[in-house]
């Protein structure tokens, strides 16, 4: 057979083409093999970062940045497990350890642990390790206070980060105002809701965003619901007897207007539990009354 | 029949040279330090030895894959060897599939070699602490040939990639630098699958996911980790992951004939 | 002439080398013409650098034309069949040096389809031919530069081939490697086969070759017999003898030759050829011996620097 340079790509480039439709198909069916939980699980196979750290012959950020980028895309991709969080944490741990000074690893993986995870105790962890390697970065101490006031209602710890977040270079122009205020009046729902707006700001993690959205429109319910019990209270003094209903208040010139449901629904009182309630979100949050 | 008889030049060639002796020694040398740092841990010992054995076995292959299958080609140009074979009757891409065939032996004999030494080394851990010898996690011990069959998968395709760029460049060392890059970024596709997953559709994503398939992926063939923790690698998974790499051998072989054909030997 | 006749055949044969990534474009060979007959010893004649070696690459198939074509045996150089019919030598043969003389011929004998007894014979042939007999198992880092070039050549025959093409066989060889050379290709002429061969000296060719080509900077200048290319005639003749007396020698200068006394020779020119006759016969009356008698032509290189200065 005689082969010459014009046979061979007429024969090659339909074979490369098919093969390559091939090559995308079985590495289709592989990728559904590997799964992103499984991918998660792999970082258990991952040593302690001090075990880790002499095996990588000096190339600590670059390790450090790989294990980092696989850890955000797992995280991001699918709902993660309770256990899934825990290697998250593990992760974090490893990235941190190797490259101690990779700020946003805190940050990220603090905000990640406590607002998705619901594992204030972990972030804290985490984020207490960043402070002490990164004590210049103010996300870190913000983060901080952030858990303390939210998940732990430790105020006083809350109040105190957040003051070490408002020396830092570089901080918000708000900081210090909400630093003094948090010190004074850290019940006030107004307070929380500053500072779930500025978190929120901060903030460039979708998923973080729409649990912290989900979040300020708790907290409004919260002060809208400690608004109306007043103007409940007020009535109460004024007529000497429990409102009908929220109408009620306005109809008498308590309040102006009863303040609209931040999720779409309605605000009632409960005459039984001397209660206002949102009509979406049953249960009422933790009072932030001291 | 031309190639295997260039094959078998090949593989006679390889095991001429100092080289492979070189690294063969240091592998095996990994591998029986392995049962030096065994001592210093407290029980898995033989973790630690299968660990630190197929992670030589890999890393040693690797080397081999890459320095003699750039040399393939590039050796016969520079010693002016491939002027007498190409001026028989011998169509340039047998000659290629030759060679290539050639080192897939010399690979396959050297990995079967360290793999008899990293069993060695576990018997001989072992029986230094008194076990029974028949009595061990026959599992793991069965499953290693999986890993060390899937690590000869992955070199076939890195020897592969190796020898489409000894054919169009004449400078062994770029072509180094080529092929360890590949070597390199192939191990971190899954990475580019995890980014271009989360993007949005768009131009990115889809220049992302091209990468994704069409840069070896050479993670695929990994499954060191899973066998040295006990995880089960399934027949199909193994099944399929070769098929990936024969596909991705024939796509690189492929061009590298027509590159080939196309070349002029000054 | 019969088409069978003409065993390589180049057409208008022309390639340009690119030098660098974006240099200057040279052409190694320009419009080339040549055919080769049948049975011919034909010498490829030029000075380094002409474009031989190019030439040869290409009726070799390792190297495309950038325009024309060539031919070989009624095929197209790049057909890979007509291979089975050549035996070529590289230029300055570099070869798999960790083979013996014997895995060499067998793997070469191999890519021609060779195998069993008839490779073994074939093989054992050639060794006695090129006089490796006692090199049949060493390995080929351990050849000289002559036995290198033999080997090279016992490669080039093991497929009987009809055309035996061979780039500078006889440079860098010592005057005696040179002869069994010229002797092994005369050998082959004997036996019908065409050799196509390039050098760049000129007593290699006018010895052996039938019809020589004189390639100069990628041009074909001169086709044809080489006493017809060539300044034909006989420019002196060189005697050379030992035991001529002063006497002699004084009277032979008298008469028009000019001499020159060495330690052991005498070298005598003779410039007028119907002279040489009496000259020898005189050396023979005194006693003295002939040691040779050499013809003196215009040289190649003499050619050449004609050549070049007619054309600039």
């Amino acid at each position: 057979m005689t082969i010459n340079v014009k046979h061979s790509l007429v024969v090659a480039f339909p074979l490369i083409a098919a093969l390559a439709f091939s090559i995308y198909i079985v590495q289709h069916q592989i990728a559904g093999y590997k799964g992103i939980e499984k991918k998660i699980e792999e970082f258990v196979t991952l040593p302690k970062g001090e075990y880790l750290k002499p095996a990588v012959f000096g190339y600590d950020q670059l390790v450090a940045d790989i294990i980092w980028l696989r850890a955000i895309q797992v995280i991001g991709d699918k709902v993660v497990t309770p256990k899934g969080y825990e290697w998250v944490y593990h992760a974090m741990d490893v990235v941190t350890t190797l490259d101690p000074k990779f700020a946003y690893a805190y940050q990220f993986g603090g905000v990640t642990l406590s607002e998705l995870g619901n594992r204030p105790d972990m972030s804290n962890m985490l984020l207490e390790k960043g402070l002490k390697e990164n004590p210049e970065v103010w996300q870190i101490p913000f983060y901080l206070g952030f858990n303390n006031f939210f998940h732990l209602h430790n105020y006083e710890k809350a109040a105190k980060y957040m003051s070490i977040a408002s020396e830092l270079p570089g901080h918000p122009e708000y900081l210090p105002k909400l630093a003094s205020r948090l010190y004074v009046q850290a019940g006030n729902p107004d307070i929380a809701l500053e500072f779930l707006i500025n978190m929120y700001k901060e903030t460039d993690d979708e998923k973080v965003k729409e649990s912290l959205e989900k979040r300020i429109k708790e907290v409004i319910i919260e002060r809208d619901a400690i608004y109306l019990e007043r103007g409940v209270a007020k009535y109460k003094e004024v007529y000497k007897d429990s409102p009908e209903n929220l109408q009620d208040l306005v109809r008498m010139g308590i309040i102006k207007d009863i303040p609209p449901e931040p999720f779409g629904g309605y605000y009632y009182f409960d005459q039984s539990t001397n209660k206002v309630y949102s009509s979406v979100i049953r249960d009422r949050m933790h009072v932030y009354g001291k | 029949m031309k190639v295997l008889t260039i094959a078998r030049n090949t593989f006679r060639e390889a095991i001429r040279d100092r080289i492979l002796y070189n690294l063969l020694f240091f592998a095996l040398l990994m591998i029986a330090v392995s049962l030096l740092l065994a001592t210093l841990t407290v029980g898995e010992q033989s973790k630690i030895i299968i660990d630190i054995g197929l992670a030589s076995i890999n890393i040693f292959g690797a080397l081999i894959a890459i320095f003699l299958g750039i040399g393939l080609i590039i050796k016969e140009i520079e010693k002016r060897t491939i002027y007498n074979i190409l001026s028989k009757p011998v169509p340039r891409y047998q000659f290629i599939i030759g060679k290539y065939l050639g080192l897939l032996i010399t690979i396959m004999v050297n990995i079967i070699i360290m793999g008899a030494g990293l069993y060695l080394i576990l018997i001989i851990n072992e029986l230094r602490w008194g076990h029974d010898i028949f009595n061990v996690n026959l599992d793991i011990w069965l499953d290693i040939w999986k890993a060390i069959y899937l690590i000869f998968i992955e070199l076939m395709v890195v020897t592969a990639i190796a020898l489409m760029f000894s054919t169009f460049s004449s400078s062994s060392t770029l072509s180094a630098i080529f092929t360890i890059a590949a070597y390199i970024i192939g191990h971190l596709t899954e990475e580019l699958r995890l980014i271009g997953n989360k993007l949005p559709d768009s131009f990115m994503k889809s220049t992302i996911n091209f990468f994704y398939y069409f840069l070896p992926n050479l993670d695929n063939f990994n499954v060191k980790g899973k066998v040295v923790h006990g995880i089960y690698v399934s027949a199909s998974y193994i099944s399929l992951v070769t098929l990936y790499g024969l596909l991705y051998i024939s796509v690189v072989l492929l061009l590298s004939g027509v590159i080939f054909q196309r070349r002029d030997f000054k | 002439m019969n088409m069978e006749d003409i065993v390589i055949k180049i057409e208008n044969l022309t390639k340009v080398f690119k030098k660098g990534f974006r240099g200057k474009s040279v052409a190694a060979i320009k419009g080339l013409n040549l055919e080769v007959n049948e049975g011919e010893i034909f010498g490829f004649l030029g000075p380094n650098g002409a474009g031989k070696t190019t030439t040869i690459k290409i009726l070799m198939g390792l190297i495309y034309p950038t325009t024309g074509k060539a031919w070989i045996l009624n095929k197209e150089a790049t057909d890979v069949e007509v291979k089975n019919r050549i035996g070529f030598l590289p230029e300055q043969p570099y070869f798999y040096d960790y083979l013996t003389s014997r895995e060499f011929l067998r793997f070469y004998g191999q890519l021609f389809g060779l195998e069993g007894d008839e490779l073994r014979t074939r093989m054992n042939n050639l060794l006695t031919l090129v006089g490796l007999e006692d090199a049949a198992d060493l390995q080929l880092h351990k050849f000289s530069k002559g036995m290198l070039q033999r080997i090279g050549i016992a490669q080039a025959l093991i497929n009987r081939p009809d055309l035996i093409v061979l780039d500078e066989p006889m440079s860098g060889l010592d005057p005696i490697g040179r002869k069994e050379i010229r002797d092994i290709i005369l050998r082959l002429k004997e036996d019908g086969k065409t050799v196509f061969f390039s050098t760049h000296i000129i007593p290699d060719v006018e010895m052996i070759c039938d019809r020589v080509g004189i390639l100069m900077k990628g041009e074909l200048v001169n086709v044809g017999r080489l006493d017809e290319i060539m300044d034909a005639k006989v420019k002196y003749v060189e005697i050379i003898a030992r035991n001529v007396s002063k006497e002699m020698l004084a009277y032979m200068e008298a008469m028009g030759s000019s001499v020159y006394e060495t330690w052991e020779h005498v070298s005598i020119k003779v410039e007028d050829e119907n002279r040489v006759d009496g000259i020898l016969q005189l050396i023979k009356e005194g006693k003295g011996r002939v040691v040779s008698v050499i013809p003196q032509r215009e040289t190649l290189e003499e050619h050449f620097i004609k050549k070049i200065g007619g054309a600039s």
